[in-house]
């Protein structure tokens, strides 16, 4: 039993659910952390302790019947979701909606970000292979764009600068975090190292000698933090549209966006893409059809660190504006944000723009409310944890479908969600094929 | 697949053999070097390797990394990966000092962190045997919810990802020592150079010996051992047999997190505070964990023999930390880290079970 084997089981039952029911899947999921979210915010609200309550639990009370109890909680979950959602869109119910100068930009910013991190773990999960080390590719193509862009910057300026050295930034966070990404994928080629082990350790060491680095010897000598020189302005992405406090810049976006059809188009319309998909879905089989199965792993592996590393040049070049330590968990997120778009790039985009909501909705949770930021970390590992099982969507489906339908199993499996008999094949399958089970 | 020379249990040798006589030799030398030249750097690396503190120290950090190992031994045999050792030890090591804090008993807070951690390993048993899903991605979630809630919960009740400090568990001399010639020969023993830290160390130490004791009693020569074994490896003859191979793989799961949940308490409680900033304080210690079992070649001795050689490393990494040895600290810190790669890669794709990661359905519907 390989572990490709296992990816090529889990890619048949993420491909044999047909897109719409994907979708839904993903959208029950999502429905459901926030369900368990909701039960966590009551919770935790009688752990602590507040002056008034923020919430109260009652008994409907028709007519005139007594109250008979109340339970008082110091969180109010209705709150917290209406600024989780509505926050970060900057209230587009409220009437006077400016998208342009408020929360809404922060969404956006923060989807740039993800829509990287995502594609990375999308793209090396479509080869059958597990990068959860986006998050240290990234922290490394951060710094790596910041010292290059540092070093080189003093030779341009004004617009030209600007047109030289962003792209060039952007060059060098995707060589960085591509070559950072290349180690766990030559390791898991050539030497059979479990890359879900090697990358999480490589997340570790690159937390580690980057702290080091930017600490010893690239810190800037007039500030307390662990953080590099500020880069020169014109070395940052322009900003348009949006104001300069939100660090968010279309262009950026755009970058993003095209960064989504460029991972699509090498995926569904390339040899290469063919050999990716190939060697995710039938590993044997695509050897067995000429595909050099180590060269794809660590090819793979190299274009998702890529992205990561681009994930961090655009942190550094939109964001920050210089390199500082402590670099949020947006590869962690990435994971989520691919695992609910079915490891589709398209999909990344949205999943990407709803994580978006959620990072940013998190501030302006914690402005409204006393509710500990983490929540959203709790959230992002229930949704994986759901989206991950997609039986008991179809069960919970033929429960509510009704028991008619329970006798024919095998035609609700067939049916319920898709249309696309076809498809379904290798679910039916799945108690049946496959190694040594039956 | 069944060429299995070795008598079940036996550590083989092979890769994993010559990287622990490698590892031997070089202690040994280091040991020479140190005696001949205690002023050259190997003479400071020995005194450091060669300090009791060193062992003390190396001893408690490999308390955590054990027992979850152990636990997910268990797990794996009857082949179910749980990957999500890691969050089974970040959510009890809360749990425990919360319990602490709360009820201010020893025995209270080692249930506690053992009860969230099984609860937490039970939700990943019925994800994973009940609803089929994929054993790495749930067990990511498992890790990625803990490491949400844990800080969480300390938040709300601490104001703070850390919380506040507890009493932590009595030592080897604390226990023995007041009990009349007992505590006489504890004292002597524990004033022997370098092994004297065995015989003072914190009784979670003495509880991980015994729990990886206990362990390889079970997994090789107990009726439940056997079963574990054979839902990893065959399930198909084990629901021949009559045996209900969802129940042993429940079984595995939760005692996976079992284990895990007394070294989670374990870690906190000695530590006598949890802190919950960026990795938290387990920091990686469940991914090691499982890299120590693929060393140990799933037996549970060769897991703790494993184990400390990486909570050795990390011992040794904190001692040079304290010196002045010309490497940065930031840079000894990730060497543990850089050590499970590298033995990672040279014991390459282990033997895993046969049907590890995979669903098995019982012909009966």
């Amino acid at each position: 039993m390989s572990a490709r084997e296992r990816f090529r089981r889990i890619l048949d039952r993420l491909l044999a659910a047909s897109g719409t029911e994907r979708a839904l899947i993903s959208l029950a999921s999502l429905v459901l952390a926030i369900a368990v979210g909701t039960v966590i915010i009551l919770v935790a609200g009688r752990m602590t302790t507040c002056e008034t309550a923020a919430f109260w639990l009652t008994h409907p009370r028709p007519l005139g019947v007594p109250e008979l109890f109340r339970v008082g909680f110091c969180y109010d979950p209705v709150t917290v979701y209406d600024r989780l959602f509505l926050g970060a869109l900057d209230d587009p119910l409220s009437g006077n909606w400016s998208p342009l100068d408020g929360q809404f930009a922060v969404t956006l910013r923060e989807t740039t970000v993800l829509v990287f991190t995502g594609l990375s773990v999308a793209l090396a999960f479509r080869a059958g292979v597990f990068n959860i080390g986006t998050q240290g590719q990234m922290v490394v193509g951060a710094l790596a764009t910041a010292l290059a862009v540092l070093w080189v910057a003093p030779l341009f300026s004004g617009v030209v600068g600007t047109l030289v050295l962003v792209p060039f930034g952007l060059l060098v966070g995707a060589v960085g975090g591509g070559l950072y990404g290349a180690v766990p994928g030559a390791l898991k080629a050539y030497a059979d190292a479990n890359e879900v082990i090697t990358t999480i350790m490589l997340n570790f060491i690159a937390t580690g000698i980057v702290l080091y680095l930017v600490s010893e010897v690239f810190k800037d000598p007039d500030s307390l933090a662990n953080q590099t020189v500020s880069l020169p302005d014109y070395a940052l992405f322009p900003v348009v549209l949006f104001g300069e406090q939100f660090g968010v810049s279309v262009l950026a976006l755009l970058v993003a966006l095209a960064a989504v059809v460029a991972v699509y188009y090498l995926l569904e319309h390339t040899p290469f893409g063919y050999d990716i998909r190939a060697s995710g879905l039938q590993p044997a089989a695509a050897e067995y059809g000429g595909v050099d199965a180590a060269r794809t792993v660590v090819a793979s592996m190299t274009l998702s660190g890529a992205l990561g590393g681009l994930a961090g040049a655009v942190y550094v070049l939109m964001i920050l504006g210089n390199f500082q330590t402590g670099v949020p968990a947006y590869g962690f997120d990435g994971i989520t944000v691919a695992i609910l778009a079915g490891n589709n790039p398209l999909g990344v985009t949205v999943a990407a723009f709803l994580f978006g909501v959620l990072k940013s909705g998190t501030t302006v949770v914690q402005f409204a409310t006393d509710v500990p930021p983490q929540l959203v970390g709790v959230l992002r590992g229930l949704i994986i944890l759901f989206v991950a099982m997609p039986e008991f969507f179809r069960l919970l489906g033929r429960r509510i479908a009704g028991p008619e339908r329970e006798s024919e199993r095998e035609a609700t499996v067939a049916t319920d969600g898709g249309h696309d008999t076809e498809h379904r094949a290798p679910e039916t399958r799945d108690g049946s094929g496959g190694g040594p089970r039956r | 697949m069944s060429e299995r020379m070795w008598r079940p249990g036996d550590l083989d040798l092979g890769r994993r053999g010559i990287v622990g006589v490698v590892s031997a030799l070089a202690v040994l030398v280091l040991g020479v070097l140190t005696l001949a030249a205690p002023e050259s750097a190997a003479g400071t690396l020995g005194g450091a390797v060669f300090n009791s503190g060193t062992l003390a120290s190396a001893l408690r950090l490999s308390v955590p990394i054990a027992l979850a190992a152990v636990g997910g031994i268990f797990a794996e045999k009857s082949g179910v990966i749980n990957i999500g050792l890691e969050g089974l030890l970040i959510i009890s090591a809360f749990g425990a000092v919360y319990a602490m804090d709360v009820v201010d008993n020893l025995w209270v807070a080692f249930l506690a962190g053992v009860l969230v951690s099984t609860v937490l390993a039970g939700l990943f048993a019925v994800v994973c045997i009940e609803f089929r899903a994929d054993q790495i991605i749930a067990g990511l979630a498992v890790w990625l919810i803990a490491l949400g809630l844990a800080p969480f919960a300390s938040q709300v009740v601490y104001g703070a990802p850390n919380t506040d400090s507890v009493r932590t568990p009595p030592t080897a001399a604390d226990v023995l020592g007041p009990v009349p010639v007992v505590g006489d020969v504890q004292s002597a023993l524990a004033a022997i150079p370098v092994a004297g830290a065995l015989f003072d160390a914190n009784v979670v130490v003495y509880l991980t010996f015994l729990v990886v004791g206990l362990s390889w009693h079970t997994l090789y020569r107990t009726r439940f051992g056997q079963w574990v074994q054979a839902s990893g490896e065959n399930p198909k003859a084990l629901d021949t047999a009559g045996v209900n191979v969802s129940r042993v793989r429940y079984a595995a799961v939760l005692l996976s997190g079992v284990l895990s949940g007394l070294g989670g308490a374990s870690l906190s409680l000695t530590l006598g505070q949890f802190t919950g900033n960026g990795p938290t304080m387990v920091n990686g210690k469940g991914f090691i964990a499982i890299v120590a079992y693929l060393f140990g070649n799933y037996n549970p001795i060769g897991a703790f023999l494993s184990t400390l050689l990486f909570a050795g490393l990390d011992a040794l990494q904190i001692a040079l930390q304290l010196q002045d040895v010309g490497v940065p600290n930031q840079l000894i810190r990730v060497t543990p880290f850089v050590m499970v790669i590298v033995v990672l890669a040279l014991v390459g794709r282990t033997r895993l079970p046969a049907a590890a990661g995979d669903h098995y359905e019982s012909g009966e519907e």
